[in-house]
């Protein structure tokens, strides 16, 4: 496999579970759980485009809309589910003081219940959509051709986390959400409202979810019930190997992550390549012992909650 | 009266920290609570604004109880808290911590004023304004702090130890700013370790013990008892 | 009797005599579905005693016991599975395990007792951490330890199943399974190394200045707790005859989860009535899913309703009822001084 090929296979694999890891990070900080149920999310976005039956072809539904409208109303749909688990779920548990545990349970209660509920309507069995075809087609890049759909996904991570690092360093909402990771109980203490703050990360989380639903979608074209799960996997690894509680740590843990998966996978002899999700899921493990604060995390000097 | 505390009672877990502390707070005083550490001034202080839920006891502010009330709401209401340590986000900049303050009374663009008054207040704010904000020292560290509480326009502002590890010349200079804000109609609510600075600013004095309250007078009484540090302090000398 | 840091002296002694009750009901009414279901409930009841062990006792949640259930539940596969085509279907066992076939009992404590030696030598890592990375860490094990399974193909068939198992379980030897964790689980309890490992759950700096040490507890604990719970793992696997990775992967996690967290995660009654309670709105709603006759019309409700009922099941009860149903009760006796 050419180099470039390669290279560009590795960052788009690295891109979503950046994206992922992100999503999860962003709760994280603010919550100090991590979000089992993210990739559900996801995968809500990815069976919105077509229409609920139990029938084993699924007609597309906002699937065959227009590209910008149905790139907008994924993306809204999943921030609002994004914010409706908060409400209903997480916010409940939060005003009763539930402890760290209480919380994790949940988002994996959470996660449960979105794929029980979309198993409930759509049935197990997986169903194919076809969004965005144009993306399939290859393109050339010195001289080698790749294919469309992972430079936009390079592409599209790339523009988005350009627009996450000027919200959360120029638009006072970022800030306060920033402030929030690092010192939740003194953000309040300034004004900053809880119940505001969350909303929005799970907002903007979601709509992260669903901009990653539509590009993994795009590549590869079937629905299951179960898709979230691998990328919530990765983007947990990702999360807690980079650095939980850092932003920049979990985007780059969950780079790192796709980017080591996709470059082990194509060369690691074959006997040996079984073993490469079991050596990166220990990872996290390994970072627990031996850097708890993540391998990418800055050094942390700002206040403890 | 602006603050009124009665029989309050917080504790951590099953323990105690406060267990029947009343006091209260007029309008355009300076209110200082002294006592060693432990005492439980500090709990007292984060009951007041918010962040520890008393197992009894009502706080009133401006006559309504606030008891139950989140801290933000408590902010909104316009109580501020400078608490121990200072917490300040280290991890962003001088700017953004103001930013994030702005946010309770209409952000940035509406606070020219203040910012004015805090500039001039603390001139080493606008100089490291975009520089990390957990690269200042201990003194500029509470210079911010006190800054973002004025962003939040309180009526009543707690300050919980401002001098603590601080060099005397900051301490100076944080204690002509609470002068500055007594004049400006700015409440204070002080807790110190040091007699003496409690006694150079402050109307009245609350000592605090083992999470009660063992005397209160005005400074001007309470002046001449040199006996009070070794009594209610520990008998740390006077700083 | 609430339970504190010194339950009453025997916990739960309580449980096996009404359970042994309720089987000998259930035997006698005669109907093949509910014994069935009783079983299946036993089954899941050893996981959850055993679950319990280390959850109950330290706080700490685990996410991955369920790999405990995957290693036992094969190795005792690899002991007792399909005499003669055991080499087909796994070929890269050892020669002395694709010739020795072992009674199933002793096969079972082999295989539980090479679940908790994994668990040993991850715990030796994991019980170091603190509350929220452990149970980090035990969801990453789930993860390894799936994968591992999933990919080497030559002794555990892969994605595929693995059938012929030994037929073994039946309502009494799940009963004297149960009835078995129940008394380990209590014994722990009551000992030393149990009172040690609440204290730390109850308040860990006095715990510490006390002269516990909480990662050797939790250890101690993370070791039994997996024994128990491949006991369970090995036991619905010789329920159900076949065997296959995925079986023992996010379901049961879930549910064995929610079993102790709807009864109660602090107290080993709580596993139990957990256990029972889950299990019986599940027969309820598998019932209803089958669809049933009433008068002229089929009552059915539709398949898949069964795990939406389960995960807002626990949500609500982790919303309103932390505590689970039991909340710190135990069901014991105080034996006379």
């Amino acid at each position: 496999m050419n180099g470039i090929q390669l290279m560009v296979d590795a960052l788009s694999l690295g891109s979503q579970y950046a994206l992922v890891a992100l999503g999860i990070g962003l709760v994280f900080g603010i919550m100090r759980m991590i979000n089992f149920a993210h990739g559900d999310l996801m995968m809500l976005g990815a069976y919105a485009l077509v229409v609920p039956t139990t029938a084993d072809v699924a007609p597309p539904l906002i699937g065959k809309w227009p590209a910008v409208a149905m790139i907008v109303a994924i993306t809204a749909l999943v921030a609002c589910a994004g914010i409706l688990t908060e409400r209903f779920a997480f916010r409940p548990l939060r005003h009763r003081q539930a402890d760290g545990a209480t919380l994790l349970i949940s988002s994996f209660a959470v996660s449960y219940l979105l794929q029980s509920v979309v198993l409930l309507v759509h049935t197990g069995r997986p169903k194919s959509v076809s969004i965005f075809a144009e993306l399939t087609r290859q393109m050339e890049i010195g001289g080698v051709r790749v294919a469309l759909v992972d430079v936009v996904t390079i592409a599209v991570t790339a523009l988005l986390l350009l627009a996450m690092v000027v919200f959360l360093r120029r638009v006072r909402w970022g800030v306060e959400i920033r402030a929030a990771s690092e010192d939740f109980t003194m953000a309040r203490i300034l004004g900053v409202r809880a119940d505001a703050v969350i909303a929005l990360a799970f907002a903007i989380a979601g709509g992260l979810a669903g901009i990653l639903s539509l590009l993994y979608v795009a590549k590869t074209g079937v629905l299951d019930f179960r898709m979230g799960v691998p990328l919530a996997v990765a983007g947990f690894v990702g999360t807690v190997v980079g650095g939980m509680g850092s932003l920049i740590g979990a985007v780059l843990g969950g780079l790192f992550l796709g980017v080591a998966s996709s470059l082990l996978q194509a060369l690691l002899p074959e006997a040996l390549r079984p073993g490469r999700d079991a050596f990166l899921y220990s990872l996290v493990i390994v970072v627990l012992l031996v850097r708890p604060q993540g391998l990418f995390a800055p050094r942390d000097t700002g206040e403890r909650t | 009266m602006l603050l009124a505390v009665e029989n309050l009672e917080v504790r951590y877990g099953t323990v105690p920290a406060v267990r029947d502390v009343s006091f209260h707070v007029e309008t355009g005083e300076i209110v200082c609570f002294l006592g060693a550490n432990g005492a439980g001034k500090s709990t007292t202080m984060l009951a007041v604004a918010g962040v520890l839920r008393p197992a009894r006891g009502d706080i009133q502010f401006d006559s309504r109880s606030i008891v139950g009330l989140t801290p933000e709401q408590v902010a909104a209401l316009g109580i501020g808290l400078v608490p121990e340590g200072r917490r300040i986000f280290g991890r962003l900049t001088v700017r953004e911590n103001l930013v994030v303050a702005s946010g309770l009374r209409g952000g940035m663009a509406a606070q020219k004023q203040t910012l004015d008054v805090i500039f001039n207040l603390f001139p080493i704010l606008r100089e490291r304004y975009d520089g990390r904000a957990g690269n200042l020292s201990g003194g500029e560290q509470q210079q911010l702090a006190i800054a973002r509480a004025l962003l939040t326009k309180p009526r009543l502002l707690i300050m919980d130890e401002p001098s603590l590890g601080l060099a005397p010349k900051f301490v100076d200079l944080v204690y002509e700013t609470f002068a500055a804000l007594r004049d400006s109609g700015v409440t204070l609510l002080l807790v110190e370790q040091s007699m003496r600075r409690a006694l150079s600013l402050a109307d009245r004095i609350y000592f605090l013990q083992s999470g009660q309250v063992v005397l209160h007078g005005r400074a001007a009484e309470l002046a001449g008892r040199s006996d009070l540090e070794h009594l209610y302090l520990g008998g740390a000398a006077a700083r | 009797m609430k339970v504190g840091l010194s339950p009453p002296t025997l916990p739960a002694a309580g449980l096996i005599p009404l359970l042994g009750l309720l089987c000998v009901v259930v035997h006698l009414i005669g109907n093949q579905l509910v014994e069935g279901a009783l079983t299946e409930a036993l089954v899941y009841m050893v996981m959850v005693v055993g679950l319990s062990v280390f959850v109950s006792n330290s706080g700490i949640i685990s996410f991955g016991h369920v790999s405990f259930a995957l290693i036992g539940a094969y190795a005792s596969a690899w002991q007792t599975c399909c005499p003669g085509l055991r080499g087909v279907f796994m070929p890269g066992l050892p020669k002395i395990v694709l010739d020795t076939n072992v009674p199933v009992i002793p096969a079972a404590l082999i295989a539980a007792l090479l679940a908790a030696v994994v668990a040993a030598v991850a715990g030796v890592a994991i019980a170091r951490l603190d509350a929220v990375a452990a149970s980090i860490a035990l969801l990453s094990l789930l993860f390894v330890v799936k994968t591992i399974y999933e990919n080497w193909t030559s002794i555990t068939a892969g994605q595929g199943s693995l059938a012929g198992l030994p037929l073994y379980v039946s309502l009494w030897t799940a009963l004297a399974w149960a009835a078995v964790a129940i008394v380990v689980a209590q014994f722990y309890m009551i000992s030393a190394h149990g009172l040690r490992l609440r204290a730390t759950r109850e308040d860990y700096a006095a715990a510490r200045a006390a002269g516990i040490l909480p990662w050797r507890e939790r250890l101690i604990a993370l070791v039994i707790s997996a024994f128990l719970f491949a006991i369970g793992g090995i036991l619905f696997g010789h329920y159900l005859g076949t065997l296959a990775v995925s079986i023992y992967w996010l379901d049961m996690t879930f549910l064995t989860l929610a079993m102790l967290v709807v009864g109660g995660m602090r107290s080993l009654t709580g596993a139990v009535v957990g256990t029972l309670a889950i299990s019986t709105v599940r027969e309820l709603l598998r019932a209803l899913e089958r669809g049933f006759d009433f008068g002229a019309t089929t009552i059915q409700i539709p398949q898949g309703t069964q795990e939406v009922a389960l995960a807002l099941a626990l949500l609500l009860v982790l919303i309103f009822r932390p505590q689970g149903i039991v909340g710190d009760y135990e069901l014991g006796v105080s034996l006379p001084r």
